[in-house]
C-alpha cells in the first residue's frame, strides 16, 4: 500500500520536473557555455560549434566596464525604490479604509483592483496616450494650473521615467491594497476591541497590535513587488521603448535591445548568467532569514 | 459624533478619488475606440473627452471590412492575433494546470518531489529575458518559432509555479476522509485521485485554471521574441498599428485594446475570492 503510493506521487510529479528541468537546467548549461565565447545567432554557424570563437571569461571581464549595464541597473533600482514605497503606502491607506463596513464597500472594491486585471502591454498603451503632450493629463493639469501647458513626458528625458512610474503605480497599488487587506481581515477584533476600551487611539492601535500581526504579509508583498518590478518591461517597453535615448532603459529592456538589435548572445549569456548567480544568492540569504524569524 | 461623520466623510473623499484614478486610464481607451479620427487628439481647441461622434470604425477597421477613412489598409486583419492569443493561452492553461495539479496532489498526499516548490518559485524570480536566448535557439531548431503551440509550451511552463501552488494549498484544506473511506473500500490511489479527489475539486480547478489563463493571456514579451509573423498575439499585433506611413492609430489600438481587456476583467471578477490566494502563492487566504 506505502509502495503504491510512492510510485503513483513519482509519476504525477513526472510532468512537472520534466518541464522544470526544461527551463531550467538545459538553458543553464547552454547559457554558461555560449557565454564562454563570441557566439551570435549571425555567425552563421550553430551554437554548438560556439567553441570556435571561445574567449574564456572576456564577456565577464566586459560586464564589469559596461557604463550602460550599471546604469540600467541603477535604474532598476530607483524604479524599485519608488515604486514599491508608493504602493505599499497608498495600498495600505487604502486598506485600512475598508477595515470595517460602508455603504458601496463590494463595488468601491471590486473597480479599485480593476487596474491590476488590465494587460500590462494594454495599460502601456494607455498611459502612452494619457501622457501625450496633447492628451489628458496635460488637459488636466492645465486646468489645475490655469493656464495651457504642453509637457512632453515622454520624450523628455527627464520626465520619462516618471511617467513610467506612475504607469506601474496606477497597475499595481491594487495588489498591494489586496493582499494588504486580507491581512488586516486577520486580524483579531477583539484585540483591537480591547485596546480601544483600554484607550488607545487609532494611531496606536495600527501601529502596537496591526502591524506586529502583519508582518509576514507585508513582506510576502513587498517581496512579490520588489521580484515583479525588478523585472519590469510590458508597460514601459509599450510607453517609451527605453528610451528617449535610454533614459528609461531598465535591465529587462537593455538585455532585450543588446538581445535583438546587437545579436551579441555570448554577451547577453554572460550578463544572464551573472543576474541569475546574484538573484539565487540573495533568494536563498532571504529564505534563511525568514526561516530564522 | 462630529469627528466620526468627518471620518466617513474623508473617507468617501479618498474613495470616489481613488476610483476616479482607477478609472480614467480605462474609461479613456474605451472613449478613444469609439472616437472618429478628428477627435483622436486635440487640434488646437479643447480635449474629445466623450465621442461627439460616436462611430463604430475603429472596430471595423482592425477586423478589415471599412478604411474609407483611414489612408493605410491593413496588410493583416485583427482576427488572427486575438487567435492565436485564445490558443497560446489556453493550451499553456491546460499544460500548466495538467502538471501543475498532478504534480501538487503527488506532493500533498505522499510527498513526493519535495524539490518542486522552491525550484518553482525560483522560476518565478528570474527575469525571462534572462533565459529567453537558449530558449530562442532550443525553439528555432525544434521548429517552434512563430508557432502558437510553441508559445503555448512556454507559457505553460511560465505558469506552472502558480498552477502547482494554487493546487497544493486546495490540496492541502481538502478533507482527507472522503479519500481514506474510497481507500479501504478498495480502491486503488490512482483511482482515488481520478474518480474522486479531481471530481471534488471542479470548481478550486475552474478558479486556478482561469487565473493561470488570465496571467498568459497577459505576457507580451515572450510572444514578443517567439512570435515574428504568423502568430504574433494581441499586444504584438497592437505595436505594429503604427507606422511612419500612417503614424499613430490611436482609435484603432484603443478599440484592440479594449479587446484584450475585456476577458481579463470579466475572469477576474469570478474569481475574486482566489485572487489573493493565487497572487501570493498560497501563502495568504481571503
Amino acid at each position: 500500500m506505502k509502495d503504491d503510493g510512492a510510485k503513483l506521487g513519482f509519476r504525477l510529479t513526472l510532468p512537472a520536473q520534466v518541464l522544470v528541468l526544461f527551463i531550467s537546467v538545459f538553458p543553464l548549461l547552454m547559457q554558461l557555455y555560449i557565454s564562454l565565447t563570441d557566439w551570435s545567432p549571425l555567425a552563421g554557424t550553430s551554437w554548438t560549434q560556439a567553441w570556435a570563437m571561445w574567449n574564456t571569461f572576456a564577456n565577464y571581464t566586459d560586464l564589469i566596464y559596461d557604463q550602460r549595464l550599471w546604469s540600467a541597473l541603477g535604474r532598476t533600482a530607483l524604479v524599485i525604490g519608488v515604486c514599491v514605497p508608493v504602493e505599499f503606502l497608498l495600498g495600505l491607506g487604502l486598506a485600512t479604509l475598508f477595515m470595517d463596513d460602508f455603504p458601496g464597500k463590494r463595488a468601491a472594491y471590486s473597480i479599485l483592483i480593476m487596474p491590476m486585471m488590465v494587460v500590462p502591454a494594454v495599460a502601456g498603451y494607455m498611459f502612452f496616450m494619457l501622457f501625450q503632450s496633447g492628451g489628458p493629463i496635460n488637459d488636466i493639469l492645465s486646468n489645475l494650473i490655469g493656464h495651457p501647458i504642453t509637457v512632453a513626458w515622454l520624450s523628455d528625458p527627464n520626465l520619462a521615467l516618471l511617467a513610467v512610474m506612475v504607469a506601474d503605480i496606477w497597475q499595481w497599488t491594487p495588489l498591494m491594497f489586496l493582499i494588504l487587506l486580507a491581512g488586516l481581515a486577520g486580524v483579531p477584533e477583539d484585540q483591537i476591541k480591547a485596546a480601544t476600551l483600554l484607550g488607545a487611539g487609532p494611531v496606536q492601535r495600527f501601529v502596537t497590535i496591526v502591524l506586529p500581526r502583519m508582518k509576514t504579509i507585508i513582506g510576502i508583498a513587498l517581496a512579490i513587488r520588489v521580484i515583479e518590478c525588478f523585472k519590469i518591461f510590458d508597460t514601459l517597453f509599450i510607453m517609451t521603448g527605453g528610451g528617449p535615448g535610454v533614459a528609461t532603459e531598465t535591465i529587462s529592456v537593455y538585455i532585450y535591445k543588446i538581445a535583438t538589435q546587437d545579436l551579441i548572445w555570448g554577451y547577453v549569456a554572460a550578463i544572464a548568467l551573472a543576474i541569475l548567480i546574484v538573484l539565487s544568492i540573495a533568494c536563498v540569504w532571504a529564505l534563511k532569514r525568514m526561516a530564522r524569524t | 459624533m462630529t469627528r466620526a461623520l468627518a471620518f466617513e466623510v474623508l473617507r468617501y473623499l479618498i474613495l470616489v478619488t481613488a476610483i476616479a484614478v482607477a478609472l480614467v486610464p480605462i474609461l479613456w481607451m474605451a472613449s478613444m475606440a469609439f472616437k472618429p479620427i478628428p477627435e483622436w487628439q486635440a487640434t488646437g481647441a479643447a480635449l474629445t473627452w466623450i465621442p461627439k461622434a460616436p462611430t463604430l470604425d475603429n472596430f471595423r477597421y482592425i477586423f478589415g471590412t471599412s478604411t474609407n477613412e483611414l489612408i493605410a489598409t491593413l496588410d493583416r486583419t485583427a482576427v488572427k492575433p486575438i487567435l492565436a492569443s485564445f490558443l497560446a493561452a489556453g493550451l499553456g492553461t491546460v499544460i500548466a494546470m495538467t502538471a501543475g495539479t498532478s504534480a501538487a496532489y503527488g506532493l500533498s498526499r505522499f510527498g513526493s518531489g519535495s524539490n518542486l516548490p522552491l525550484a518553482l518559485v525560483q522560476l518565478r524570480l528570474f527575469p525571462p529575458m534572462a533565459v529567453m536566448t537558449p530558449v530562442m535557439i532550443m525553439w528555432a531548431f525544434l521548429n517552434f518559432t512563430d508557432t502558437w503551440w510553441g508559445l503555448a509550451l512556454v507559457y505553460g511552463i511560465v505558469t506552472l509555479p502558480f498552477a502547482f501552488w494554487l493546487m497544493k494549498t486546495f490540496f492541502d484544506d481538502m478533507p482527507k476522509e472522503i479519500e481514506e473511506a474510497a481507500l479501504v473500500e478498495g480502491c486503488s490511489r490512482a483511482r482515488v485521485f481520478w474518480r474522486i479527489t479531481l471530481p471534488m475539486m471542479r470548481a478550486p480547478l475552474a478558479s486556478a485554471a482561469l487565473f493561470v489563463f488570465i496571467l498568459n493571456w497577459s505576457d507580451y514579451l515572450i510572444a514578443l521574441l517567439l512570435t515574428t509573423r504568423e502568430w504574433v498575439t494581441i499586444p504584438v499585433y497592437m505595436a505594429s498599428l503604427s507606422s511612419s506611413m500612417t503614424g499613430q492609430l490611436y482609435g484603432a489600438k484603443a478599440a484592440l485594446g479594449l479587446i484584450a481587456a475585456v476577458p481579463p476583467v470579466v475572469l477576474g471578477v469570478l474569481i475574486q475570492k482566489h485572487l489573493v490566494r493565487g497572487l501570493t502563492f498560497g501563502a495568504l487566504k481571503q
